[in-house]
């Protein structure tokens, strides 16, 4: 077996080298090379697909290849050295409820994801309290009317538990509140996607997700303690469920991931693209 | 003719056609089934569907993105699992059916095969992720991709070659025999041809079933391309259409996202016709020539 | 069918009459291919084996480590899953496993046998030659495609008819199952009755028989086996089928005591959680447990519905 993985090792440095050889031909101008591998939050992929295309276009010799899993997977997998950057909704580390800190790890802050609390057309409500959420999420409000809509049945949609929606959704709107199964009318979905169309095809739904996700005539955004849920009101402070995204590097960020991690943070970037798929540029939070 | 109709085989005949049309009842109503299911997905795809949506680049936050890449690798990844699963899937196949003596551990090794497939393919790719990111350390890759998705194929592949192969019947097989062919060359002539339709159906399952593959593909070649059209290296980051079907429509953040999903089902359900018509075509040929 | 035999009659004829040292050469030839081809064959299945340890080891190696952490008699037997509370009990999904496939089962084997005779027995030639393609295409469209319109049609068709809030539930869960399998059972049952000799079905026509009798008495018995292994594809399918399933059950971790009750079953589960948990956690060991549980599960549904063919066949 091991000869084997000898071998293949050798074949494949030949395979890279010969690669990388041709690559040189074409593009000798430009020195930087390598390869990243960034993975983890599924909910940063969309930043980090266009910045790597981005990327790539300025430094023709430098591969990135990107997935997205989960936000613990990001840590994890560099951890385990598998990936340069994970991705993560939360700084790993630090401890958070369900996970702990990720020793010798470097959170670097990439951008700022606002939250939405969701419900389908059909509800009448739109503005709820961090008590009433609690209470609705806690499994201890079950009807619409109990907190001003009409008299029907909350059918509560979440985020399976681990994920970095629901870690921050916990943290922020919730006060750390508690999300309990029901033996009826619950439901825990895999993507925002996934909720985005379980929000919006059951009636008298209630669910969170990403604030960008928010279009169309299905779902609506609910106001959170009489605030509404839009950038500017992220920015200006009275918009409280928002939370950084971040890269996690195995200690201080170096070489290509370096350069590419201060692309992501440049000026150009965030203020360009980021702002374009409606994330929030880090330099506009104060503190 | 003149037989006397029983009252029993008068009941037969009533029980015959009512049968008869309770079958046909029953093929409408899954065939209305099927079509109104294609004619959802394609209807909400096709109409929209411009020739450069297959060859542009996919789109992160403009709309108007393409599947150009993408598609490219779906084909690629496809064609290296089948160039692993078939030779290995069909040779083990022949072994079980033809060699392998009949025993307990045959049998026991039959079942085992079987319950590989109800392994969820999520776990191949934790097993590929394994094998290519930690043990080769590659990375995500487009050969990872690619093996990975053949060892899922290959229990399944094995399974309906075995079949395929063990419903000849035997008296062909004899007469090869008796003309004092060697064990392969009756294979190879006699037991082969006869069983091919019957491998082609199981390899054309198992292609459609790993053309529309996303979970596997994800852990072991990733979510991005290497941005080029028409990029041969093994190594690159593989993101296939099934797995970028997902992507749209589980995180994409792009507006028209909705309407990529809804073009990039139509187009896998195309390909997995094509797929099945390329496949059997030289079957079907070869059929008509035999007449 | 007998063309390659007659052929090669007739070519061995003629290499008799040529000179016997070409027809040394090329028996040696054979012999020699015979013999490759055998190891070739070996080399194959070893392959096939290797693939199969690999797994089971790959599973198995992550999942025995649990039981340092869990008492094998709370991970079988509690019905309590909170992985926030350190709780990992994974009965209810056993359970819930057991009752969809049985209910998928249920649903899909009727319909998909019954359109495979259709396909083989009854329907004139230029009907099969439609009815086949169109099967196959069924095939093609990823689960996750089944999951959407399970989601966005099929959900709100039955919270209309059943009045539930949110329809999701095993019912959903086995209609948009037996709706991926039917492919995959009916084309192999088919291609299993097409290959019952036409000598029966001509001594039983003789004999007096209807299209029917035929069917029932002699067609499908001489399919038994090529049919139970279809079903067995069908229902490995149906039981390790996640992305679709994952989207209609609810992925709630409780015990399904209505067909709409929010529930989760094991694939669905290990997808949902296993991006969520860390490499060296209790919990990423029960998980493992878990899709190893599912390859023990479905190795004795199979033996179980061999053993039942095989006393059908030996009754018949």
């Amino acid at each position: 077996m091991k000869i084997f993985k000898k071998f293949t090792v050798t074949a494949l440095t030949a395979v890279i080298a010969v690669t990388a050889s041709f690559a040189g031909i074409a593009a000798a101008a430009d020195s930087l090379k390598g390869k990243i591998t960034v993975n983890g939050s599924t909910a940063l992929l969309p930043l980090t697909l266009q910045a790597a295309k981005e990327f790539q276009k300025l430094h023709p010799k430098v591969k990135i290849a990107a997935s997205g899993k989960g936000s613990v997977t990001g840590p994890q997998a560099v951890k385990k050295g598998i990936a340069d950057i994970g991705a993560c909704d939360w700084d790993a580390s630090m401890d958070v409820p369900g996970f702990k800190a990720f020793e010798g790890q470097v959170a670097n802050k990439v951008a700022v994801i606002p939250f939405a609390t969701i419900v389908n057309k059909n509800v009448g409500v739109d503005n709820l309290t961090t008590e009433q959420l609690q209470g609705i999420f806690s499994g201890k409000i079950t009807n619409w009317k109990d907190v001003g809509g009409s008299d029907a049945n909350i059918v509560v949609v979440t985020r399976a538990f681990g994920s970095g929606t629901r870690v921050n959704y916990q943290a922020k709107a919730l006060a750390g509140g508690d999300i309990t199964k029901k033996e009826k009318n619950y439901k825990e979905t895999g993507s925002s996607g996934d909720m985005k169309t379980a929000v919006a095809t059951t009636p008298n739904a209630i669910g969170y997700i990403d604030l960008v996700y928010v279009s169309g005539g299905d779902i609506k955004a609910v106001k959170f303690n009489g605030v509404e849920a839009t950038s500017d009101n992220v920015i200006n402070g009275s918009y409280k469920i928002w939370a950084y995204g971040y890269y996690m590097t195995k200690g201080q960020p170096s070489g290509v991931t370096k350069e590419f991690i201060d692309y992501v943070q440049s000026k150009k970037f965030q203020q360009g693209s980021l702002k374009k798929l409606k994330f929030i540029p880090i330099s506009a939070m104060k503190g | 003719m003149n037989f006397t109709r029983t009252r029993h085989s008068a009941r037969s005949q009533r029980n015959n056609k009512l049968a008869t049309i309770a079958f046909y009842t029953l093929g409408a109503l899954v065939m209305l089934l099927i079509f109104w299911l294609l004619f959802t997905i394609l209807s909400k795809g096709v109409p929209s569907l411009r020739p450069d949506f297959l060859i542009k680049q996919p789109e992160e936050m403009d709309a108007g993105g393409g599947i150009g890449p993408v598609l490219f690798n779906s084909f690629y990844i496809l064609f290296i699992s089948l160039l692993i699963s078939i030779p290995i899937g069909v040779g083990a196949g022949i072994y079980m059916a033809e060699y392998a003596p009949d025993n307990k551990f045959t049998g026991a090794l039959r079942i085992c095969v079987e319950s590989l497939s109800s392994v969820p393919s999520i776990v191949f790719g934790l097993l590929g992720l394994a094998i290519f990111a930690e043990y080769f350390n590659v990375g995500l890759t487009i050969l990872g991709g690619g093996v990975s998705l053949a060892l899922l194929n290959l229990p399944m592949l094995a399974r309906v070659t075995e079949e395929a192969v063990r419903a000849v019947p035997g008296e062909i097989r004899e007469a090869g025999y008796a003309l004092g062919m060697t064990k392969f060359h009756v294979i190879r002539k006699v037991v082969l041809p006869v069983a091919m339709p019957a491998i082609v159906t199981g390899v054309c399952l198992v292609a459609g079933r790993a053309f529309g593959e996303s979970a596997v593909i994800i852990l072991t070649a990733g979510l991005s391309t290497s941005g080029e059209m028409w990029d041969f290296n093994l190594f690159s980051p593989g993101e296939t259409l099934a797995v970028h079907l997902w992507y749209v429509q589980s995180e994409a953040i792009v507006e028209d996202a909705r309407q990529i999903a809804d073009k990039s089902a139509a187009v896998l359900v195309f390909v997995v016709l094509l797929i099945n018509f390329i496949f059997r075509f030289p079957l079907w040929l070869g059929r008509r020539r035999g007449r | 069918m007998g063309a390659p035999v007659q052929n090669l009659a007739s070519r061995a004829q003629k290499s008799s009459l040529a000179e016997s040292s070409i027809s040394t050469k090329r028996h040696n030839r054979h012999l020699f291919s015979n013999t490759m081809f055998r190891y070739y064959f070996l080399f194959s299945i070893l392959a096939l084996c290797l693939v199969l340890g690999l797994v089971i080891v790959f599973i198995g190696k992550t999942a025995l480590l649990l039981f340092a952490h869990l008492s094998p008699l709370e991970f079988f037997f509690s019905f309590n899953w909170s992985p926030e509370e350190e709780a990992f009990g994974a009965a209810a999904f056993i359970v819930n496993t057991l009752s969809l496939t049985a209910l998928t089962l249920l649903i899909a084997v009727p319909v998909s046998v019954g359109m495979a005779v259709l396909c083989a027995e009854i329907a004139p030639k230029w009907l099969k030659g439609f009815i086949r393609p169109v099967l196959d295409l069924l095939v093609g469209i990823p689960s996750i495609v089944y999951g959407y319109l399970g989601l966005t049609v099929l959900l709100p068709f039955l919270r209309r008819v059943s009045g539930e809030g949110l329809g999701d539930g095993l019912l959903a869960a086995a209609l948009v199952l037996a709706l991926m399998v039917l492919p995959t059972i009916c084309r192999i049952s088919d291609d299993a009755i097409i290959a019952v000799p036409r000598k029966y079905r001509d001594a039983a026509y003789a004999l007096g028989s209807t299209r029917l009798q035929v069917i029932m008495r002699v067609v499908l018995p001489a399919a038994n086996r090529g049919i139970i292994s279809a079903i067995i594809l069908g229902m490995t399918r149906a039981v390790g089928e996640t992305m679709a399933v994952v989207m209609v059950i609810g992925n709630t971790p409780q015990l399904a005591k209505t067909l709409f009750t929010p529930s989760s079953v094991l694939t669905s589960n290990i997808v949902m959680q296993i991006s969520n948990v860390e490499f060296d956690s209790t919990w990423n060991y029960a998980l493992h447990m878990m899709a190893f549980l599912l390859l023990l599960i479905s190795f004795v549904l199979i033996l179980i519905i061999r053993i039942l063919g095989r006393k059908r066949r030996d009754a018949a």
